[in-house]
């Protein structure tokens, strides 16, 4: 197949998936963009937002589409790492002799929905450290390899509420996304009221499977960057890094770190995925700056001051945003 | 044409159109930073005292700036990656032209960089470099012309300086005009009438010198006056001696006496007087006759204006009338010897009723009648003039007329030394030397040589008398060149008071313009060395020694005195206290006593002066110099009050 019709076909897959998932979700197209975005890049999610706001129902409707292998790991404060990475039990053989048996976690799946990663412990979060960026996990004293495609889709809800547990910065800088679930507008919530107390289930079809996906994340990575474009990326990144030479006034009044190289390894990698998806064979300044918020919004750590006068990340990616220009001259190393 | 070149081509356009837009811009910032730069030395200069130079200065700075704003515009070439970033950020190509010029210029081949080429080219058809840039008055460029607009209506604004500032260059401008003046005065002095005495040509050299001195510094006004306070001093002092010699005295009051030509010897007079009687006539037109002949004619010429129609029988029978009126008129002036021939053509004009020419005619035989006219009344002077010449030495000397006694005594030199007297010449030579020793006595040694002479003519002795006779007339010789070079000083120390005077009025050289006696001739010597018109003004003792008292002509009204309030009016309330009314204490008006004075008791005002000493003094010296010059100081009180501002200078 050639690029080009590679190309039509991602497109097309695109529009597939936006249709089946939209046949059970009922607005939040951005997160469901976002969503499909990250896993065309290859990239875990973390959708945050209160209780009932359909996040969970997004990713199940995610595996449903896909067709992919699906677990869902309820995250509560008692869950222990070995009930996600799976353990070693004692098993007795046909010839009588006894030995140990991996038994595998929840982990070992195509699609892990994380729900409520943020009531569980730290010690049982940092579980998914590995997995998530190595794509292995080492259990018993053995290196597993976990399957490809491999996503982790997480949800939380906001941090200030009553039995959570924040996330380290090192796992959160391994979520390619983080997406902030809003409340639906009037025609939504009755759009979803309709839809759910009404005898009506809606089956969404499968669109793609984990070949095709793998794929797909491979075109995505052959689309071409501009130098200038790439140096964009790279003077937002070096923007958000307080009290150094490139930052932004308000990263350096309001920051206490910035982002990590992950931060602009996913403003590329996203914004090749809209690229495509807006029929275009390159990256562009406009793809950067959309999908900067949510590339960027976890992987900048407020000061006290912001979190005092209620400053956010996203206030400090819109000013970055404003205050970097698009064409200058590249950064020098 | 493949589609990189299809790309580079449309990038290119739109680079040579930016680098021009940019061009166009710049100049548009060089205009308003230039025309800012302009409006504001023109406001400044309109506001505040700044040198003259700041507007051309300017002026220049906001041209070069326009220019450096046009030449640093399009100074800078754009790259084809330059202008593909630039186009696709202005017509939101989505960065595909520079992406595509960027995967081109790779070594990366495929399928991905013909996508993008294709797709980079098809947009790059629709980039229309006129459409994307068009030319047009930018933003900036409307604020230069707007500044402009401005800077042409501050033009229109008058000058709102300090009236000190404008004060200021009034009088460096006066103080150079009357250097000028000044120095070509007197230049043109010492080549007309170059100075015999070496003191004397000194003193104009330095005051010429003054003048370029003027001209070319920037003097202040108190050092102006002091410098001409100064050489006027110097030159009035060098005139005062020069004029110290009582044998001058004669020969000043005899050019007192006598016109402007009085100058001029017997002969000389006698030669004028022979020119004017020939161009005369007969010599029976005398001024008196050709004065009713004019007024005769002035009414011919009011009733010819006056006359009626030609074809009208009254208009023939006054034409005829005229006719005959002219004749007479005509007649009368042969009868003098005038010669007359526009009345003899109007006569014909009449005749031939041509009216234009007839009344042309007319005003031109006035006009030959005013001219006889005059030659008459001059011939009357010298005639007169010649009358008053002393008929021999002794009455020559008498006379004051030293050029004719000088003529007369080489008269009797040469006949003495020709030696072909008969007793009876001899005889009347010897009467009149001996006759001219008394008056000859005024002249200083003349009278000695003459004594002399007349001894040695008694006994004999030619060669003596002829030796003593020659000394007189050398006497008179020296004399006379000192009443010139005198006459010379007189002239400069005008020209000095004439350049006081505007300096001190800070007024220009032509606004204090001299009397009516005329510059350097004013009291009187023309270039015969006698004193001309207006000598009755002179006062006996000083001559023309020291300023004159023409101070009529100093208007002091617009004088503007740092160190004085308008008199009679002060700054202390009417109601001081006792001690601080001022007490009048009465002078006596005898020399060397006290002078008439007001003193304040009690405290003195208090305050810091802001006027400087020396110009403060000066001043007060002009005004003191005036009202001497005025004879407003008495007589008795002059020296003291010379004395007191000599001891200010000390």
């Amino acid at each position: 197949m050639s690029t080009e019709a590679q190309i039509a076909s991602f497109r097309q897959t695109w529009q597939n998936l936006r249709a089946e998932i939209g046949k059970v979700m009922v607005g939040n197209d951005a997160i469901i963009e976002g969503t499909l975005t990250a896993i065309l890049a290859g990239g875990h999610v973390l959708l945050e937002g209160v209780p009932g706001l359909g996040k969970t129902l997004l990713v199940r409707t995610l595996s449903e589409v896909l067709e992919l292998s699906f677990n869902r790991i309820q995250f509560t404060p008692d869950l222990m790492p070995a009930d996600i990475l799976g353990t070693n039990f004692v098993v007795e053989t046909p010839d009588g002799r006894r030995e140990f048996q991996f038994q595998r976690g929840p982990i070992f799946a195509h699609i892990i929905l994380a729900d409520e990663i943020n009531r569980a412990t730290p010690k049982t979060q940092s579980a998914m450290l590995e997995a998530m960026q190595e794509k292995q996990v080492t259990a018993g004293g053995e290196l597993r390899k976990l399957v490809e495609p491999f996503f982790v889709l997480g949800t939380q809800n906001p941090i200030d509420q009553e039995g959570t547990y924040p996330l380290p910065e090192a796992q959160l800088d391994r979520f390619f996304f983080k997406l902030l679930v809003g409340y639906p507008s009037a025609g939504e919530l009755t759009e979803v009221l309709n839809r759910t107390t009404e005898n009506v289930k809606v089956k969404p079809g499968k669109v793609l499977d984990g070949p095709s996906l793998i794929e797909l994340q491979s075109l995505v990575r052959q689309v071409p960057v501009a130098s200038h474009v790439k140096d964009y990326a790279v003077r937002l990144v070096l923007a958000t890094h307080p009290k150094t030479e490139t930052a932004a006034p308000i990263a350096s009044q309001f920051l206490r770190f910035g982002s990590s190289p992950r931060g602009g390894q996913t403003l590329i990698l996203a914004g090749k995925v809209r690229a495509l998806t807006q029929g275009r064979f390159n990256v562009s300044f406009d793809d950067i700056q959309a999908v900067a918020a949510a590339a960027l919004r976890h992987r900048l750590i407020l000061n006290f001051e912001a979190e005092a006068e209620g400053i956010t990340t996203d206030h400090i990616i819109a000013q970055v945003l404003k205050d970097v220009p698009k064409n200058a001259e590249a950064v020098r190393a | 044409m493949s589609e990189l070149q299809l790309i580079e081509t449309a990038l290119r356009r739109a680079a040579q159109r930016r680098r021009w837009e940019r061009a166009w811009h710049g100049l548009g910032r060089g205009l308003l930073a230039g025309a800012v730069l302009w409006m504001l030395a023109l406001a400044a200069f309109k506001l505040f005292p700044v040198p003259g130079w700041l507007l051309p200065a300017a002026g220049v700075a906001g041209v070069t700036l326009a220019l450096a704003g046009l030449v640093a515009g399009g100074w800078r070439k754009f790259s084809l990656a330059e202008a593909a970033r630039w186009i696709d950020d202005r017509k939101h190509f989505e960065e595909r032209l520079s992406t595509a010029l960027e995967v081109s210029a790779s070594s990366a081949t495929g399928e991905w960089k013909n996508l993008l080429l294709t797709d980079a080219a098809r947009h790059a058809q629709a980039v229309d470099p006129r459409q994307l840039l068009p030319f047009g008055l930018p933003l900036v460029m409307r604020w230069a012309l707007l500044a402009l607009a401005l800077s042409a209506g501050l033009g229109f604004v008058p000058e709102r300086r300090s009236q000190a500032h404008l004060r200021k260059q009034q009088e460096t401008a006066n103080i150079r005009d009357a250097g000028k003046h000044l120095a070509e005065l007197t230049r043109q002095m010492l080549v007309e009438r170059p100075p015999t005495l070496a003191p004397t040509e000194k003193a104009m050299t330095d005051t010429a010198e003054l003048g370029d001195k003027f001209t070319k510094a920037t003097l202040g006004r108190s050092e102006a006056m002091r410098d001409l306070a100064s050489l006027t001093d110097k030159l009035g002092e060098q005139a005062k001696e020069l004029v110290q010699n009582p044998a001058l005295k004669p020969l000043e009051k005899a050019a007192r006496e006598s016109g402007n030509s009085g100058g001029a010897s017997p002969d000389e007079l006698q030669k004028q007087i022979a020119t004017l009687q020939k161009n005369l006539g007969n010599g029976a037109a005398t001024a008196d006759k050709l004065d009713e002949l004019q007024k005769n004619l002035q009414k011919l010429q009011q009733q010819a204006s006056k006359m009626p129609g030609k074809d009208s029988p009254a208009g023939a029978a006054a034409r005829e009338q005229m006719a005959q009126s002219l004749g007479d008129l005509a007649r009368q002036a042969k009868e003098m010897g005038a010669s007359l021939p526009g009345l003899e053509e109007a006569i014909s004009a009449l005749q031939a009723n041509q009216t234009d020419l007839f009344l042309k005619d007319l005003d031109l035989a006035m006009s030959d009648l005013e001219k006889l006219k005059d030659m008459a009344k001059a011939m009357q002077q010298l005639q007169q003039q010649a009358a008053k010449l002393g008929k021999d030495l002794a009455e020559q000397l008498k006379n004051g007329q030293a050029q004719a006694a000088q003529q007369t005594l080489q008269k009797m030199l040469e006949q003495l030394k020709a030696g072909e007297l008969s007793r009876e010449q001899l005889q009347k030579l010897m009467d009149e030397v001996s006759k001219a020793v008394e008056p000859g006595s005024q002249y200083g040694k003349v009278g000695e040589h003459l004594k002399d002479a007349s001894k040695n003519l008694q006994q004999g002795q030619k060669p003596d008398a002829s030796q003593n006779l020659a000394a007189a007339a050398k006497e008179l010789d020296k004399l006379m060149q000192q009443m010139q070079d005198a006459q010379s000083l007189q002239a400069t120390l005008d020209a000095l008071a004439r350049a006081q005077m505007a300096i001190a009025m800070n007024k220009s050289w032509g606004e204090c313009q001299a009397g009516p006696q005329g510059q350097g001739k004013g009291r009187g010597w023309g270039h015969g060395g006698k004193p001309g018109s207006g000598v009755g003004t002179w006062a006996e003792e000083d001559g023309w020694t020291y300023f004159n008292d023409d101070g009529i002509r100093w208007d002091n009204s617009n004088v503007q005195r740092p160190d004085l309030d308008p008199r009679g009016h002060t700054d202390r309330p009417d109601d001081v206290r006792d001690d601080l009314v001022p007490t009048k204490v009465r002078g006596q008006m005898s020399p060397g006593g006290s002078m008439p004075s007001i003193t304040l008791k009690g405290v003195s005002i208090k305050g810091t002066s802001n006027v400087k000493f020396e110009e403060a003094a000066t001043a007060a010296q002009t005004e003191a110099q005036n009202a001497l010059n005025q004879d407003q100081v008495p007589r008795a009180y002059q020296n003291a009050v010379r004395d007191y501002f000599d001891d200010l200078k000390k």
